[in-house]
């Protein structure tokens, strides 16, 4: 018997070695980049992105949208004359293969900088080939804080154009002061989420900041179904929000419940909620809920991209992947002209300088202690009639 | 405060208990604690959904569809996996190991075939409340209290009162001694099965309707087990009165304790019963329990 369960533990180990090696040497090229020999007047610029795996519908989206914006800025002459030069990898979302292409289009392509990825585990994966080349990589939605700040040190070279999860807590709690004129608030999270945990606490300080009382802070485990028990208690103080920073099913039924239960306040949370199933699970209950996202179809700031994009490829761009991987092309390109050279160095402390800078979906000010945009705008929606409506685009103060 | 947490407690109380009969009834007969009554639940839940959306039936006939799906799969479930043990006179631990493969079967089978993805009942019943003072409660509660209710009434008055009925009490004391006096035994098994399934069923429907189906739904039964161990394995009193006061314990742990920490006070109470009164509050008599 236990001889047998060596042998299957054994068994195991070695087959999840052979999936590990297998993903790994496949070649991950499906996007071209061949090599070609330096040519002066060209700045190359790498583009990490998942073009197959589960994250292609979002990864092929932000790959045309960024030969799209090249094009454009290419056109209107590059940068200081010289044309951008675009070299895109696939990373199939998956950490081993996103180091190999950053190694590769390091050592071969010689791009001075990389954009992507997508993914916060890939792009930190990322981090140990790019760090010690010292060469700029902008993460598109890389949102986890880590990406960019290691153990409380920033990564000197390691950038995002999203603002950071926790920061929606801070979006949503403003919003409901300001906006809903809320004074009291409460929230309900996902204890075993660090997603959850951390926009709850940036919530708090933030909600109380602007003057309101939280009369309510409960959790619970992921897995829960039933949070009648603390949604009792929050209805005893009704608060005027109740925020719920929780994924969609659990945010759903939470609601459902709260609504069980006679609750009439307004209902907020993060961009998890922007799921379709929140409105199939939630039903009537969530109806006229708010809730914070990167980036929306109809925000007017990027129409014209819109326009373009669907004349180009006939459809509509899967957000919000291509209009970060522009907003990091445009802060990269700014931060080229600004250093004056091709040097990672150079360009890593301009993108650190970089103030005000009008990008695709707002204005970008880089924090050089954290590496993240500060007062990025986010996008403020509603549920209503079984619809996401764009509501309004959110500042910060 | 002190009424709404009463009432959320008895409404989730309710559906443990649902859930425990069936449990503690499966186990008054073959001293097994059947694992798969979960996924059975599961199954229900599922069915109880299609019935209403896909087959467009109002929602009576969408309880008893899911109902009838309940004891067939019940049924069908004790005839493959668990006759050919009865009949060799296995160990009851053989049951419970057959049961939990069962159990992740049935799991695994509606993953590979309808998928991970949840499915959301309709709101047949409103998002209307009841309200009852300052407290207040949702219609679906209330009728799943009732509901509830009515069935374990209907089935304690059938065990009671019926023939068949005394043949299962007849069994749930003695099988050999039961078969003696010409009780046939596959019969009485299907039937608690039968019932059980049933039972299950209708659970399904109702928390595919507070919460939504999906794969795993099963666990939530994991705590409807705590509740028949708390009330006494094969008791179903014991079984009733566990539910009520697991439901109740959890909501006032929730309320005026921390929501953090309410399992671990489930499963203290648990374990406290069971070191007080080793049978639960109201099993009789003390045997093997597995």
């Amino acid at each position: 018997m236990k001889r047998l369960l060596a042998a299957t533990i054994v068994l195991c180990l070695l087959g999840l070695q052979l999936c590990g090696c297998g993903g790994g040497t496949k070649p991950g090229d499906q996007a071209k980049g061949p090599e070609e020999p330096k040519a002066p007047e060209v700045v190359k610029i790498g583009h990490a992105v998942a073009l197959t795996g589960d994250a292609s519908i979002w990864g092929q989206s932000e790959s045309n949208a960024l030969k799209l914006w090249v094009q454009k800025v290419n056109e209107q002459g590059g940068i200081d004359g010289k044309k951008i030069e675009l070299v895109t990898y696939d990373t199939r979302a998956d950490s081993v293969e996103a180091v190999n292409v950053a190694k590769r289009m390091i050592e071969q392509d010689k791009v001075v900088a990389i954009i992507g990825a997508a993914q916060s585990g890939v792009t930190i994966a990322m981090t140990a080939v790019t760090e010690p080349a010292k060469i700029p990589l902008i993460g598109t939605t890389a949102t986890n804080p880590e990406v960019t700040v290691k153990d409380g040190a920033v990564r000197p070279h390691t950038f995002r154009v999203c603002f950071i999860d926790p920061f929606q807590g801070t979006v949503a709690a403003q919003f409901a002061a300001t906006n809903l004129g809320a004074k009291t608030a409460a929230v309900l999270y996902d204890v075993g989420s660090d997603y959850s945990s951390w926009l709850a606490q940036y919530f708090i300080e933030a909600f109380e900041k602007t003057g309101g009382t939280i009369v309510g802070k409960e959790a619970f485990r992921t897995g829960e179904l039933d949070y009648r028990a603390m949604l009792g208690k929050f209805k005893e103080a009704n608060p005027d929000v109740m925020f719920i920073p929780t994924a969609q099913k659990e945010a759903a039924l939470a609601m459902k419940q709260a609504r069980d239960l006679g609750y009439e306040g307004k209902f907020l949370g993060g961009d998890n909620w922007g799921s379709p199933d929140i409105i199939e699970l939630g039903g009537s209950a969530v109806e006229g809920g708010y809730f914070v996202n990167l980036a929306s179809l109809e925000d007017p700031d990027i129409q014209d991209f819109i326009a373009e994009y669907k004349a180009e490829f006939g459809s509509d761009p899967v957000l919000p992947n291509p209009v970060m991987a522009i907003d990091a092309l445009i802060v990269l390109v700014e931060a080229i002209k600004k250093a004056g050279s091709m040097d990672g160095d150079a360009i890593a402390k301009a993108i650190e300088e970089i103030k005000d800078l009008q990008a695709l979906t707002g204005k970008v000010t880089y924090d050089p202690d954290t590496h993240n945009p500060l007062n990025k705008p986010a996008i403020i929606q509603q549920i209503k009639d079984g619809q996401f409506i764009y509501v309004e685009k959110y500042v910060t103060s | 405060m002190l009424l709404q947490t009463t009432i959320t407690g008895l409404a989730i109380g309710g559906i443990y208990a649902l859930m425990a009969v069936g449990y503690s009834l499966v186990f008054s007969i073959l001293n097994f604690s059947n694992f798969a009554h979960g996924s059975v639940i599961m199954l229900g839940a599922y069915a109880g959904y299609f019935v209403l959306t896909r087959a467009g039936a109002p929602f009576p006939v969408a309880i008893a569809g899911s109902m009838l799906a309940g004891a067939v799969i019940g049924v069908a479930n004790e005839r493959l996996a668990y006759k050919p043990l009865r009949v060799r006179n296995a160990r009851p631990l053989y049951f419970m190991i057959s049961a939990m493969g069962v159990a992740i079967f049935l799991e695994n089978l509606v993953y590979a075939t309808l998928g991970a993805h949840f499915y959301s009942y309709p709101e047949v019943l409103g998002r209307s409340i009841v309200r009852i003072g300052e407290a207040s409660i949702g219609v679906l509660d209330l009728f799943a209290l009732a509901f509830s209710s009515v069935a374990i009434t209907g089935l304690h008055l059938f065990l009671q009162r019926t023939k068949s009925g005394l043949a299962i009490r007849a069994c749930s004391f003695d099988m050999t001694v039961a078969s003696v006096f010409g009780i046939r035994l596959d019969r009485v098994v299907g039937l608690v099965f039968a019932i059980a399934g049933a039972l299950a069923g209708l659970s399904g429907v109702f928390l595919g309707m507070k919460y939504m189906a999906y794969p795993t739904m099963g666990w939530i039964t994991n705590k409807a087990y705590v509740a028949a161990v708390i009330g006494g394995l094969g008791s179903l009193p014991g079984a009733v009165v566990g539910g009520i006061a697991l439901g109740l314990l959890e909501t006032f742990v929730s309320v005026y304790v921390s929501s953090i920490i309410r399992d671990v006070f489930s499963f203290s109470a648990l374990v406290l019963v069971l070191l007080a009164m080793p049978n639960g509050l109201m099993g009789k008599y003390v045997e093997e329990k597995i």
